[in-house]
């Protein structure tokens, strides 16, 4: 008979609490820390450095270097189990002008990205506790991601290129590497800035996107001496625009189709025709078959631009992201150590079907295992936007590490029962490599001449 | 015996005539101005015609390319056959003062002017001693259709094998009335300055028609949009990309494009899948209409290639650029100036319009000289009025008739001179493989 009494679960869960209450000065300013260093994905070097650093300090070395600035690290508990992920991203989006940005990349955590990785932290640090781990079962993978704004487009074409890169983003890279191999599940929390007066969002869904890179090429010559010899790449881009405007009232609305981009290069002077322009964009919907529908009426709209200038056209549709479709199973767990921590006030619900018009590569992971995906309310402004700021960090950074502490406490306690269970009764849409192959067999290269 | 008389002499003689019995070409023109019909379809103008030209017992020959006609005043001995043209036709134009309130068709182009002058010549030419002094003969030539407008209707006629061109001057070249004809002569009125005077030598861009309809798919606008493909969105698109390529095209081309949308759509809570337009692709030069048409081509493709519509082009050969004879406006720019003095001649430079006169002036000698006498912002503007009768019938009439005695008096060595010294840019029948060969009819679904 053991001396030592094994502590129940609600005095584990106590613990864990305590400790990560001790730790929430510790890991808010690390939170703050990497908002004061935003920096965009694949290019989070000192972000990534500052998170290994926090995860070693917590007893978990990760292993880094995976998809760029991606890491992992593992605590394994008494005896075999399954292995539940907890994400924090890495990365900043670019937002000039907001009052966090960089000023020489405009890169800013007007994400909210940053309040994860103190979350991730705090996690860490709360199952690291010795008594804690001995009731548990299985492993927990603390798992830092990099690149999930699927920005800079060209660069991250380069890359891949380059050989540095297979797939575009943080959490779609590590899958292809294999990073996500060896987990069972996996979640994070995101901040939102709901003016919901609830702490935590649980529930709905969120777009599938793909990524267009296009070139539009035309021929340079002296814009006021010779612009009948010119070929006006800009003109084509301008007409591609108007046409896909034109697309928009083909639209349904239940599909909550978005056709955004921005164009990255423009011309090179006022005084040249312009014979190159970039265009970086996006087109959403809520499934990825209605996507693809949608993405080929756009690239005939590239292609009337073109066509209308006699000009040439490279297209790269890069594999965006897929529907994100949380785990009622794990929701459920989340849900039950929300009300129980912070009460049935701090819940707020969401049907499956709520989309909010965005994507994330949460939605690929819950497409290949039980994901869950909250938001936690701790922020102001607007998503993106130059005004949003965390205005709650106990919440985005300890409360939020308190759910996901605990919420793997009811996964591997009882011989992980809990989590053996949602791994028996989940269906993945796919497996992982069938994923790995959709998502190469998407990317395509579309090259056309205007004549 | 007749005597020899001098030019001079023979150009006051006919000048003056006009002068004191040329009423009946102003009659004319103001009868015409009452009732203004379009192209092909002017059957009361050209009856007015007609019958004026009758009463001054000439022989008249009717019914050419549906409403032309001819008649010849010969000389006293042989020479060449000099062409004096006038147009029949009025055009569109809401709101005009003038203006058919059915067919909204006004002569805001002034060509009834055109059909008082021309018998303005005739009679001046008629004057007692005139022909007989004269070597060869003058064609009175009224001509149906120079403004190229009710595209889809001309078409049609065209397809029912009535016409086979849709401007009246190509449609009498085709049907061999200039085959005979030696030199040719038309003068328009303007709004343009000198409004006291006369415009000479400038030139006119040439033309191509296109007819293009959309094809799209019908579907409810409100209820079910996306089970649509609008054929308005092409059009508009196809106009965008038709504006995004004017920066290319060189200034001494004078192109100039300008569509119209005759059908854009039946309901307003329909996707629009039926869409028409017409537009002229002008230019300097031929190659300039080609270049452009080809760009144009593009630009209506990508608007239905953008939305996943059809679009079917009919492209229409129009007229070709105008290109002035310079002794011929040399000999009339000396007459006009005698009338109005030589302040009141302007040399005229490169202008936007077209004309059916062009094609005549690259088979032949041929001169399209401006008379003002007329207000409003410019001609085809719906205050295009004129308000000098006397400048633009009778005057513009005596400096033709003053232009013909030069060339055709003294065995017409002048007229020898024009002709021998003009190289037509092409002959009637490489004219008709050139101008059949624009003509095509595509239809795009990329």
């Amino acid at each position: 008979m053991s001396t030592v009494r094994e502590l129940n679960r609600i005095e584990v869960k106590a613990a864990v609490r305590r400790v990560i209450e001790g730790s929430a000065d510790e890991i808010i300013r690390l939170a703050r820390d990497i908002y004061e260093h935003p920096e965009p994905g694949f290019t989070e070097e000192r972000t990534a450095k500052v998170v290994a650093k926090a995860l070693t300090k917590a007893g978990v070395k990760p292993e880094t270097g995976i998809a760029i600035t991606g890491m992992k690290g593992i605590r394994t508990f008494d005896g075999e189990g399954p292995t539940v992920a907890v994400i924090g991203e890495l990365d900043a989006v670019k937002a000039p002008g907001h009052p966090g940005a960089d000023t020489t990349t405009g890169a800013a955590h007007a994400c909210g990205h940053h309040s994860q990785i103190g979350a991730l932290i705090g996690t860490a640090i709360g199952l690291g506790v010795p008594e804690v781990a001995s009731t548990l079962t299985g492993r927990a993978a603390f798992m830092a991601t990099p690149a999930e704004e699927f920005i800079d487009v060209e660069m991250r074409w380069g890359l891949r290129e380059a050989g540095r890169l297979g797939l575009l983003s943080g959490k779609q890279e590590m899958i292809r590497l294999g990073a996500f191999d060896d987990v069972d599940m996996a979640m994070m929390i995101h901040t939102s800035s709901s003016k919901v007066q609830r702490r935590f969002i649980v529930g709905g869904t969120s777009n599938a996107h793909v990524v267009h890179y296009v070139r539009f090429l035309g021929k340079a010559a002296h814009a006021g001496g010779a612009p009948h010899q010119g070929v006006n790449a800009l003109q084509a881009a301008m007409l591609a625009l108007s046409a896909i405007n034109t697309q928009r009232e083909t639209f349904e609305d239940e599909n909550q189709t978005r056709v955004h981009g921005i164009i990255t290069r423009g011309g090179v002077a006022t005084n040249a025709v312009p014979a190159e322009v970039v265009y970086e964009g996006r087109v959403r919907g809520r499934t990825m078959a209605a996507v693809d529908k949608i993405a080929a009426r756009i690239e005939d709209c590239y292609r009337a631009g073109a066509l209308a200038m006699g000009a040439s056209l490279e297209i790269v549709s890069i594999p965006g992201y897929l529907p994100l479709e949380n785990n009622k199973d794990l929701a459920r767990v989340f849900t039950e150590n929300v009300i129980t921590e912070f009460g049935e006030d701090a819940l707020m619900t969401q049907a499956d079907t709520v989309n909010a018009g965005g994507s994330t590569d949460m939605g690929d992971l819950s497409q290949i295992m039980p994901a869950l995906h909250p938001y936690v309310a701790a922020a102001d402004g607007t998503g993106h936007g130059i005004d949003y700021i965390i205005t709650d960090y106990r919440r985005a950074v300890v409360d939020s590490a308190i759910s996901m502490a605990l919420t793997v406490v009811d996964l591997l306690s009882d011989n992980a029962a809990e989590a053996r269970g949602i791994i028996d009764s989940h269906k993945p849409s796919m497996t992982r490599p069938e994923y790995v192959q959709s998502q190469a067999a998407r990317l395509r290269k579309i090259e056309y001449r205007g004549e | 015996m007749a005597t020899i008389r001098s030019a001079t002499d023979l150009k006051d003689v006919v000048s003056a005539h006009i002068s004191s019995h040329g009423q009946p070409a102003i009659d004319l023109a103001l009868a015409v101005l009452g009732h203004p019909e379009t192209g092909y379809k002017e059957f009361k103008t050209a009856a007015a015609t007609a019958a004026a030209i009758r009463s001054l017992g000439l022989e008249v020959r009717e019914d050419i390319a549906i409403t032309g006609m001819t008649a010849t005043l010969q000389g006293g001995s042989p020479g060449p056959n000099i062409a004096i043209l006038a147009e029949l036709d009025a055009l569109p134009v809401p709101g005009h003062p003038n203006a058919d309130p059915e067919t909204t068709a006004a002569h805001a182009c002034a060509h009834h002017c055109q059909l008082g002058n021309m018998l303005a010549v005739a009679i001046g030419l008629q004057a007692p001693g005139v022909l007989e002094s004269l070597s060869g003969s003058v064609t009175l030539m009224v001509v149906p259709a120079e403004e190229y407008v009710e595209i889809e209707w001309r078409n049609e006629q065209r397809m029912a094998g009535r016409i086979e061109f849709l401007g009246g001057k190509p449609e009498f070249v085709r049907l061999g009335e200039l085959d005979d004809v030696d030199i040719c002569m038309m003068t328009h009125v303007t709004t343009e300055d000198p409004h006291d005077g006369f415009g000479v030598g400038g030139t006119n861009t040439g033309l191509l028609a296109k007819f293009i309809k959309f094809v799209g798919v019908k579907s409810h606008a409100g209820g079910a949009p996306h089970l649509g493909i609008n054929a308005l969105n092409a059009a508009h698109l196809a106009i965008a990309g038709i504006h995004a390529q004017r920066e290319t095209y060189r200034d001494e081309d004078t192109v100039r494009i300008h569509p119209i949308i005759t059908r854009g759509g039946s309901v307003v809570n329909a996707v629009p899948d039926d869409v028409r337009m017409e537009t002229f692709v002008r230019g300097s030069s031929i190659n300039a209409i080609r270049n452009a048409n080809e760009k144009v081509d593009r630009a209506l493709r990508a608007g239905a290639l953008a939305v996943g519509a059809t679009v079917e082009i009919t492209t229409l050969p129009g007229y070709l650029p105008l290109a002035p004879d310079e002794n011929l406006t040399e000999l009339h720019r000396a007459n006009a100036e005698v009338l109005v003095g030589s302040e009141r001649v302007h040399e005229f430079g490169r202008r936007g319009g077209s004309t059916d006169m062009g094609d005549l002036t690259q088979l032949m000698p041929g001169i399209h000289p401006y008379v003002g006498g007329a207000v409003g912002r410019s001609n085809h503007a719906e205050d295009m009025v004129v308000d000098d009768y006397n400048l633009a019938v009778l005057d513009a009439g005596k400096a033709m008739a003053m232009t013909v005695v030069d060339l055709l008096s003294n065995g017409a060595s002048e007229g020898m001179r024009v002709i021998s010294e003009h190289r037509p840019a092409m002959t009637k029948d490489e004219y008709l493989i050139l101008q059949r060969a624009f003509l095509s009819e595509r239809s795009y679904t990329e």
